[in-house]
């Protein structure tokens, strides 16, 4: 028989198999003179629950590839494939039904509607999840339940940015995908924010892919991959993951 | 080297092309309806003042029985009176072969030399009648296009009951029938009156009228006093028969026309001013949005040093080009509508010349308005959003005191889905905005009402004045009184289903220095073929003494019932009464005095006789009828109502066809681009959350239904209200007008506001594709790469 320990040697000798996989993806904007190709032949796998960073200067086509990643844009060449779901070519209504029943969305400006209060905010997406979490469930694993009668307008940028966590989690997202989570945020706040994303991938196991100018935060990730001029440069494991609260910058 | 700002001026314009030229149409629809409007009125006026000018039209009229020549150089003395030209003009008839109708007409003498000295013809076709021929006559241009009478043509005319030939060697216009009408015929009958004018030997012999005048036309001197001269004319003439002189007011042409033009006045001033207001305030409400959408852009060119004056310098140029623009498109509009319309006037009012006329100061002025209504809305927003420090103004405007609607949270959003939760927080939080934008749509629906009105109007009146008042099919005239026996001969002839006889008798009503000139009519108790009506359309019983009045004429001499009245009959043996006003009726067209027939035949101090006749006719048998009847003797005139009505049709239902769809075709206009500004700049402003929603999963439907539940609340509100404001404003220009001798009822067809609101429904509808068709092509990209 078997031990468990064996188990786990077993499995991580077998690498489990890529949830994302992505094929030669290019993107190509404007035509001509105009033209600027922000992502060049990129291949890439992603497991099951890894915590991946993106990291890069400026137009190194990070939020393009996570752009494609969460089915917000589509690339001029190339395959991307998430499980079953073909993410190259589909039409409208099955990315938005992709979107709607796998992936969380983390924006750098929140990206939260005005006229709806927190708890609000996170139910908007409740209401259309297949199997959401109860919002309150949500807002209390990123520390805001106390605000849940709020506006975003009467939050702070990082409580703001919370919610949006709150949100991309609630419908139990597969993939949670961060654009600058913590661009608009001071240090602490930042670490609060990323101390939520950080819970969300271990307690729910969720892919979860951060794209951030602020190479400290790779410190969290289980892979950093950088960037530069539209191709992976550099793929870097990273065995000695540290806590969100341990993050410097 | 071109200023930045202007760059952004000519990039703005292309950008916002779509929402632009939805302001522009705006623009354009009001310019060209008061363009259109105030021109056909102005051209009108200006037709009539020149042709009354040039043809020298008369001042005052005087008829008698039959007035020696010299008592003309008497007239000539009175003090205050200019050119007195006598004349000769009796009632004749035409025979034609190609109808059973009688044909009335008229025929006027014409001096030897040529020309009168005051309502000359303007000669159309033709020539002058030779001296030496004086079976020469000219006739009215309007009677010879209907009848379509070739020069040259023979006329048979029954003058004074003998029958003679004439040959018709010109057709001409007169001031004194534009409106060819006999009396008691509200309507020009073209087809079935005719004016001759003949040389007056050939007059004057056939009535037994040399040396003598039972006619005369006169100016007065300017600043004489008009009413001493009639008193003076009427006792001079008393001893001749004369049958009361009168002024312009009560010609029977000019009347009508006076009539029509205020009419058109308030269809050409009071309705374009009011619609053309609401065009000035929709302008106002659309670029005051538009301009607080670009509160970002204001605010960075002030954080870069843009001085307020700079900044609101390139938002009047901005505005002003898309008010120039709209107004250029509404002047062209207006000008082309004006010159069709004009155009179709012209079988309708006869006049030497009737062209559309462009004063440049309507033009300046319409697009005056445009460009400082447009202004004035964006110097507001700028001036608002320039006061804030750049810093703030930066930012996004403060979000509405959400906290006032957390019942919502509570109750609502746990059952509502939470798009509508979001609609219901961005109307009710933005007060201000959610009522202008309300009031905006709603103020559509009276632009369209007012045209759908006009056909309302007509219909109302035509089923009022030809359904439940004049209920006869047809009208006979006499030449002198009949008694009974006519009647049963009329009721006997196969085909007549009802006859009734009518006393009608010029009149003059007077009430202290007032008078009125117009017909009475002596009805017998029970008449069915007239039946004077009250404001509910009910029945009202002719009063045995005393005289029923209609509602013009009781307001004009502000009598009441009640009062006593003076009445000079202006024929027979000029009888003057004092008569007690009984009943008021409230007729639609036409004004008149209603008596007992035997209480009129009283006054007049005959028997029991009468001089028109009113007739039901079987349809399959009319041709035998009047067959039948062309042959009986002592017929002046017939009138049948079919013909009249179709002429209504074609003529004032014409116009008024063209003028209502123009407003109803411009209301719709309006309303699209309200609802469409409305709901474009709502975009624009919310693109960002919009943009979020669809990125968290909420499909594109979800997210239409947060902008398009918003319109349908603000739709839900405007119907209503804009269907009241539309009643009200209708009202009001209907009562503007009560004073008037012809009435515009406020009539609005419940169909109507069927339409009205089906209408703005449908131009909300259409804006709800657009606006379906923007988030479907909502970038989701780009909108996340900006913070608003």
């Amino acid at each position: 028989m078997q031990t468990s320990e064996q188990e786990a040697e077993d499995s991580a000798a077998q690498p489990p198999v890529p949830v994302f996989v992505a094929r030669g993806l290019s993107k190509v904007y404007g035509s001509g003179d105009s033209q600027v190709t922000a992502l060049k032949n990129v291949d890439l796998d992603i497991r099951q629950g890894e915590f991946i960073v993106l990291l890069g200067p400026s137009g190194s086509g990070k939020s393009t590839l996570l752009n494609i990643l969460g089915g917000l844009d589509a690339p001029t060449s190339g395959s991307a494939k998430w499980r079953d779901h073909q993410l190259t070519g589909a039409g409208d209504a099955e990315l938005t039904t992709y979107r709607r029943e796998h992936v969380g969305f983390v924006f750098q400006f929140y990206n939260l509607i005005p006229s709806l209060s927190v708890e609000e905010n996170v139910r908007l997406v409740a209401q259309i999840a297949s199997d959401p979490m109860d919002p309150k469930e949500a807002l209390e694993l990123v520390g805001l339940s106390h605000r849940a009668r709020h506006f975003p307008s009467q939050l702070s940028g990082g409580e703001q940015q919370r919610v949006a966590v709150a949100r991309a989690i609630v419908k139990r997202p597969d993939i949670l995908l961060c654009d600058e989570p913590t661009g608009a945020l001071d240090v602490d706040t930042g670490r609060l924010v990323l101390a939520a994303i950080a819970k969300v991938n271990a307690q729910l196991g969720t892919t979860t892919i951060v794209i951030t100018h602020n190479s400290a935060i790779a410190g969290m990730a289980d892979r950093v991959l950088r960037l530069s001029g539209g191709r992976i440069v550099k793929e870097e494991p990273n065995p000695n993951r540290v806590s969100a609260e341990d993050v410097q910058w | 080297m071109v200023n930045v700002l202007d760059i952004k001026v000519v990039r703005d314009l292309w950008s916002m092309r779509l929402q632009l030229l939805s302001i522009a149409m705006l623009v354009a629809a009001g310019v060209a309806v008061f363009v259109m409007s105030v021109s056909n009125y102005r051209s009108l006026i200006g037709a009539m003042e020149s042709h009354y000018r040039n043809e020298r039209f008369a001042d005052l009229f005087a008829g008698t029985t039959r007035a020696p020549l010299v008592i003309a150089d008497r007239l000539r003395e009175i003090d205050g009176i200019g050119i007195v030209e006598p004349r000769v003009a009796k009632p004749v008839r035409i025979i034609r072969e190609d109808t059973n109708l009688p044909i009335s007409g008229r025929i006027i003498s014409l001096p030897a030399d040529g020309q009168p000295l005051l309502n000359r013809l303007h000669l159309v076709q033709g020539r002058w009648p030779d001296p030496l021929h004086p079976e020469e006559v000219i006739i009215n241009a309007a009677y010879a296009e209907a009848r379509a009478v070739r020069m040259g043509e023979p006329i048979e005319v029954v003058l004074n009951g003998r029958l003679q030939d004439f040959r018709v060697v010109g057709s001409a216009l007169s001031p004194e029938f534009v409106f060819a009408t006999r009396s008691a015929v509200p309507l020009p009958d073209d087809r079935n009156f005719v004016v001759l004018w003949a040389g007056e030997d050939a007059v004057a012999s056939a009535f037994d009228m040399k040396g003598a005048f039972n006619d005369v036309a006169m100016t007065i001197a300017p600043g004489s006093s008009v009413r001493h001269v009639l008193d003076e004319l009427d006792r001079l003439l008393a001893p001749y028969g004369g049958t009361g002189a009168y002024d312009r007011g009560d010609q029977p042409s000019h009347r009508f026309l006076e009539d029509e033009l205020a009419e058109q006045e308030t269809l050409s001033i009071f309705m374009p001013s009011v619609f053309f207001g609401i065009a000035a305030f929709l302008l106002n409400v659309v670029i005051g949005r538009m301009v607080e959408a670009q509160r970002g852009q204001i605010a960075s060119l002030k954080a870069l040093g843009f001085a307020n004056g700079t900044i609101a310098l390139h938002y009047f140029k901005l505005v002003t080009a898309i008010a120039l623009l709209g107004s250029a498109v509404g002047l062209v509009l207006g000008c082309w509508f004006a010159v069709g319309v004009v155009g179709s006037y012209r079988a309708f009012f006869r006049f030497p010349s009737l062209d559309a006329r462009f004063e440049p100061w309507l033009l300046v002025a319409a697009t005056l308005v445009s460009v400082v209504a447009a202004n004035l809305a964006a110097a507001t927003s700028v001036y608002r959003i320039a006061v804030l420090p750049p810093a703030e103004a930066m930012r996004p405007a403060t979000p509405p005191a959400l906290q006032t609607f957390a019942w919502l949270q509570t109750i609502g959003s746990r059952v509502i889905p939470l798009q509508y939760i979001i609609a219901a927080r961005t109307t009710l939080g933005r007060p201000i905005r959610t009522v202008l934008s309300t009031i905006g749509i709603a103020l559509a629906i009276p632009l369209i009402l007012f045209g759908l009105y006009w056909f309302d109007a007509i219909d109302y009146m035509i089923d009022v004045s030809f359904s439940r008042v004049e209920r006869g099919d047809a009208f006979l005239t006499f030449t002198e009184p009949v008694s009974t026996d006519t009647l049963h001969e009329l009721k006997a002839l196969p085909g007549v289903l009802n006859a009734e006889l009518q006393r009608v008798v010029p009149v003059r009503l007077r009430v202290g220095y007032r008078t009125y000139r117009t017909s009475a009519i002596g009805l017998d108790p029970g008449s069915e073929l007239r039946v004077p009506r009250d404001k509910a359309l009910q029945p009202i019983s002719i009063p045995a003494d005393g005289i029923m009045l209609s509602r013009q004429i009781a307001s004009q001499l502000d009598l009441h019932v009640g009062d006593t009245v003076s009445i000079d009959v202006l024929e027979g043996a000029r009888a003057v009464r004092e008569l007690i006003v009984r009943r008021i009726s409230d007729d639609i067209l036409g004004s008149s005095v209603t008596m007992d027939r035997s209480a009129l035949n009283h006054v007049m101090r005959e028997g029991p006789v009468a001089n028109v006749a009113a007739l039901r006719i079987d349809p399959a048998q009319s041709e035998l009828v009047w067959s039948r009847i062309k042959s009986m003797p002592r017929i002046e005139g017939s009138s049948v109502k079919a013909l009249w009505l179709s002429l209504f049709n074609d003529t004032i239902g014409g116009m008024v066809l063209i003028g209502a769809l123009i407003l109803a075709g411009f209301g719709m206009l309006i309303a699209i681009g309200v609802v469409y500004n409305s709901a474009r700049i709502a975009l624009q402003e919310r693109a960002w959350e919009l943009a979020g929603l669809r990125i968290i999963g909420l499909t594109r439907r979800e997210v239409s239904a947060v902008i398009v539940s918003e319109l349908v609340a603000e739709l839900v509100v405007a119907i209503p209200l804009g269907l009241l404001i539309g009643r009200y404003l209708i009202e009001l220009i209907a009562s503007a007008r009560a004073s008037q001798s012809f009435q515009i009822p406020a009539v609005i067809d419940p169909s109507s506001y069927v339409i009205a609101s089906l209408l703005v429904i449908a131009a909300a509808f259409a804006s709800f594709i657009m606006v379906r068709r923007r988030i479907d092509t909502l970038d989701l990209v780009a909108v996340l790469k900006t913070r608003d």
